[in-house]
């Protein structure tokens, strides 16, 4: 599972990201650190009238993500989401995106962005590998159990899940 | 503190305007000069906007200059989508605090000559970085808010339904509003999908319009009550509660302790309603209702004009219309003219009215109270 660079108040202990520079409770400096990128949705919504730049229909969540930072993320869909549930955070780009994806999503993911076959291939399977590991490590180590433990959804039809639905 | 009066209120019809922005505030400034009768001492100006919609800055001197008042002192206020409530509490202050006895306050914004993407960017800028960057809009950040008040039970799709066909038709009967037709639930209900679960009829127009309120310490008769800032992080994410919206809370309680009575007597309510659900989750915010309350009554017909509380009587932004910084005074003209047995066509009964007007996506809100103490 990917981390995601957040920043913490030394005062307060709040957490944000992307990582502020000073925390917007108190006139603080805040300290950089990471959190794993693994939350909850809070709300979504699917817009059909994108602003300029992006391409309908986009789709946004807000998802919190361990220790209470909250980030906004695109999404191949918002149809089968609902609000609670457990999505893991993946960045391409620099931009997050809130995944319920198959492994086959994954594949073609990567194969979108990575270099060589081999290397694609075997992206491709250590994603997949860390993923389930991560899932599994995670419900093992007593967090709150998510109903559908991997949360997968295919939607492999959809092509324009990822960074080129972003022009 | 000094209490402050309310010496006349004027406005433009709003809509979709051929008038420069210049012309549509020296409408409104010079009706409400005319009404007054009295020399302003100090001119407070506001327009959300002016650098991107119409090219013009320096914007206190620039309408200073152009309405004849370019020897007193003027000064330009701006909080977003509420810039026309921040003005008036500018000038509220100005005059509670001995500085001026009579301060002109004149809003105004031109949109309608802009493409829709060039106005829905602009406006955009007022969202936080980080959101604006994933094609947050205003639209994106209300339905972000609607969808987390529809999974808390706290409105239905219905509900948000009613609120637009109620403000419709109040809006119907005002010939200053944008909208002048009633539409229908099913209208509504069926209008295209914006940003789910928001339809274009949940929304308010892109709209052009200035309003003026001429604010003095003479005893009038129509007292500014009270007025409450509240504020919140820009950022949406950052904040505790989806659902309701700090900034209005603070700055109801603000408005209610400077007046000194509380929402029990507030029989008129002009509300924010930039987005149907906005309405109810405002009128729970400011206390009127208490919470999970405010949706029943919207059912129940309470907040018509014959109700037993009349809520957006102008036909609230929905269909009067929002021209940003207009907006927020031409909230407290219509209470003016409510109060005062001026709402033509559309008069309910009342002595003490409240307006709220959100800044942004609800980051620096005001609630204003005035009373008609004569």
């Amino acid at each position: 599972m990917e981390n995601i660079a957040a920043s913490r108040c030394p005062d307060c202990g709040w957490m944000v990201a992307p990582p502020a520079r000073i925390c917007p409770r108190h006139p603080v400096e805040m300290t950089p650190t990471e959190v794993s990128g693994y939350g909850s949705v809070l709300s979504y919504t699917t817009l059909t009238v994108a602003p300029e730049g992006f391409k309908p229909p986009l789709h946004i969540a807000v998802v919190e993500l361990q220790g209470g930072a909250r980030i906004f993320c695109h999404g191949k869909e918002t149809r089968a989401l609902k609000i609670g549930r457990r999505v893991a955070i993946e960045q391409v780009d620099g931009i997050f995106y809130f995944a319920n994806l198959a492994i086959a999503d994954r594949a073609t993911l990567f194969w979108k962005r990575r270099g060589g076959a081999p290397e694609r291939t075997r992206d491709a399977v250590k994603s997949a590998v860390k993923r389930f590991f991560n899932v599994y490590a995670e419900n093992g180590a007593g967090a709150p159990s998510p109903t559908e433990p991997t949360e997968i959804r295919t939607n492999a039809t959809d092509t324009e899940s990822t960074p080129a639905a972003r022009k | 503190m000094r209490d402050v009066w309310i010496a006349a209120a004027a406005m433009t019809r709003f809509g979709r305007r051929s008038e420069k922005l210049e012309d549509l505030m020296a409408d409104a400034a010079l009706e409400a000069l005319r009404e007054a009768d009295r020399q302003p001492e100090a001119l407070v100006v506001t327009a959300m906007a002016p650098e991107g919609f119409v090219g013009e800055g320096n914007f206190a001197s620039h309408i200073g200059t152009y309405i004849g008042l370019s020897r007193v002192p003027g000064l330009r206020v701006e909080t977003a989508t509420s810039s026309g409530a921040a003005a008036l509490y500018a000038g509220f202050a100005l005059i509670a605090s001995g500085f001026h006895n009579h301060v002109l306050v004149v809003g105004g914004e031109k949109m309608t000559h802009v493409s829709t993407p060039r106005v829905s960017e602009i406006i955009s800028r007022v969202i936080d970085p980080h959101e604006r960057s994933y094609g947050a809009t205003m639209p994106a950040l209300a339905a972000i808010v609607a969808r987390a008040a529809l999974a808390k039970g706290l409105i239905t799709e219905t509900d948000m339904a009613r609120v637009a066909v109620k403000n419709h038709s109040n809006g119907a009967r005002n010939p200053y509003a944008h909208f002048q037709r009633p539409v229908t639930i099913d209208e509504v209900m069926s209008s295209r999908m914006i940003a789910d679960p928001l339809r274009l009829q949940h929304c308010c127009p892109i709209s052009d319009g200035a309003a003026a309120v001429l604010l003095t310490s003479d005893p009038t008769g129509l007292k500014l009550a009270g007025m409450g800032q509240g504020s919140d992080y820009l950022a949406v994410r950052y904040r505790s509660s989806l659902t309701g919206f700090r900034a209005t809370q603070d700055a109801a309680k603000a408005a209610y302790k400077m007046a000194g009575f509380g929402p029990e007597r507030v029989q008129m309510a002009e509300i924010h309603d930039a987005f149907a659900p906005f309405e109810i989750l405002a009128l729970e915010d400011t206390g009127l209702f208490p919470l999970g309350k405010a949706a029943k009554a919207v059912q129940n017909g309470e907040l018509t004009l014959e109700g037993r509380l009349p809520v957006n009587p102008s036909g609230g932004l929905k269909a009067r219309g929002h021209a940003l910084a207009a907006t927020g005074l031409a909230q407290v003209v219509e209470l003016a003219w409510q109060l005062t047995g001026r709402a033509m066509g559309r008069q309910a009964e009342a002595r003490v009215g409240l307006a709220h007007s959100i800044g942004g996506m609800a980051s620096n809100n005001w609630v204003t109270l005035v009373e008609q103490v004569a």
